[in-house]
């Protein structure tokens, strides 16, 4: 695998410190509270299934993460730092998948990869493309539009944008949504890799027995707020699906 | 500096990649621009000669329409399939997305002017032999001033539904300023045979220096992901 020619920040941050500090945060909105005093931690190498229902603010929480949208109040840090100082600098260890694909359609599979590549400034990245389009079985697709693609196919090629820099933490905002069945069991196969191989791992998603099976620890939101921070192994979806719902 | 400069060639590069590709926008621009100037010689009565002044008047009208869809289109490539959020989650400045953008709509808006100004020479028989050079700088710096202003707000309604209308109300007025200097130095260089540079120049120049520096620093804000 390659590595970036940026020099990520917080590199020499022990392996011990969290990927993601949260505390007392909190998202306003056009007068509403989307996100109300979250504090959590999400050590290094963690699996992590976001749940809650519509409206819950999981979106909002993956997008305060991933640095699109700064919080109201509160701290966050990414690898042991504020988040408040070289934005720029983060992005390059973060890595998003998102309800779009995040691609542009008249491109190609390998020009969308090597064009984020090069703003990520890979060593070269037109090989790492190669590389991941293997990596998620579209190497004989690499020269074809994205938009000739079905969604199962685009959603794979979003996965290998999101990987070309080597992130350390990816998040992973409902990419299952809208794929059949064997789609499904590839990018659940392809997030466990992952995972196997040491990427920090948050998912939100709403299935919630899917999630409990594939993630260690569970944040569940209700309203904004996080009600249930635990690993998965002690929870049982029922009783994960009546906090969620609120009965 | 040079990381920036080479990000923003970067997103021109594929902004007209795509442009190159599917063609969508500079077809619709440049037909809409074309028509603007048959029905304006239509109704003023093609073949009459035009001076300076009024050519640029004209010009203005296509250029005008032409530009705000040419915003609106360039934008909307970002759009599609939440492209956008992928240029923002990359380590890339606000600004150099920006300069991005409008250096693909500046190029566009040229590629405009080079098929719809002889067009309109030929319809409207223009006389610009006394002063081409003269004519072409008063208008690449009235159409930097507008793709500024357009850029800007085109990445501002870009999430809303209402966009091209929306899109013409803003623009319009802002753009104003730089439609109202062009034509008066038009007219002064045409008309009243006054040498190219002074104050008209100054005026124009400061404009856009205006308009590019206040739109890169409010790009980021107008940033929907």
């Amino acid at each position: 695998m390659s590595r970036t020619a940026v020099q990520p920040i917080g590199s020499a941050v022990l392996e011990s410190t969290p990927v993601v500090q949260v505390l007392s945060l909190g998202k306003v909105i056009d007068d509403r509270p989307i996100l109300q005093d979250l504090s959590f931690e999400i050590a290094r190498g963690r699996y992590v299934a976001l749940l809650g229902a519509n409206g819950a603010g999981k979106s909002t929480l993956l997008k305060v993460l991933a640095t699109l949208i700064p919080p109201t109040h509160g701290q966050l840090l990414l690898f042991g730092r504020p988040l408040s100082r070289e934005t720029t600098a983060f992005r390059s260890r973060l890595g998003m998948i998102g309800h779009g694909a995040m691609l542009y359609r008249d491109l190609s599979a390998l020009e969308n990869l090597v064009f984020f590549g090069r703003l990520y400034r890979v060593a070269d990245p037109t090989a790492r493309a190669r590389e991941l389009l293997e990596y998620v079985d579209l190497a004989r697709r690499a020269d074809d539009p994205v938009k000739t693609f079905s969604r199962g196919m685009v959603q794979r090629v979003s996965i290998a944008r999101a990987l070309m820099h080597e992130p350390d933490l990816l998040l992973a905002d409902e990419p299952f949504a809208g794929l059949d069945a064997p789609s499904r069991r590839m990018l659940e196969q392809m997030l466990q890799r992952l995972h196997e191989e040491g990427k920090t791992i948050i998912l939100a998603n709403h299935d919630i027995e899917q999630s409990l099976a594939l993630a260690e620890q569970a944040l569940v939101l209700r309203a904004g707020r996080l009600i249930i921070n635990g690993m998965t192994a002690g929870l049982d979806p029922d009783a994960v699906l009546a906090e969620v719902s609120g009965s | 500096m040079m990381a920036a400069f080479r990000q923003i060639v970067l997103m021109t590069g594929k902004d007209l990649r795509i442009e190159a590709r599917g063609r969508q926008t500079i077809s619709l621009v440049v037909v809409l621009g074309v028509l603007i100037i048959v029905v304006l010689g239509m109704g003023l009565g093609a073949g009459r000669p035009v001076t300076g002044f009024g050519a640029t008047a004209i010009l203005w009208v296509a250029y005008l329409f032409g530009g705000v869809l040419c915003f609106e289109k360039t934008m909307a490539v970002e759009r599609n399939d939440d492209a956008l959020a992928g240029l923002l989650l990359a380590p890339v400045d606000r600004g150099a997305i920006y300069a991005a953008k409008l250096l693909t709509n500046v190029i566009l808006m040229f590629a405009l002017a080079v098929v719809v100004t002889p067009v309109a020479i030929l319809l409207f028989r223009f006389d610009l032999s006394a002063h081409p050079l003269g004519f072409a700088l008063i208008m690449a710096l009235g159409m930097i001033g507008f793709a500024a202003v357009g850029t800007l707000f085109a990445a501002a309604v870009s999430s809303t539904r209402l966009q091209g209308g929306l899109l013409a109300m803003l623009v319009f007025p802002l753009s104003l300023p730089v439609v109202i200097v062009s034509t008066q130095m038009m007219r002064r260089l045409f008309q009243e045979g006054e040498p190219l540079g002074g104050t008209g120049l100054a005026t124009l120049l400061a404009f856009d220096v205006i308009f590019l520096v206040l739109s890169w620093i409010v790009f980021e804000l107008v940033l929907e992901p």
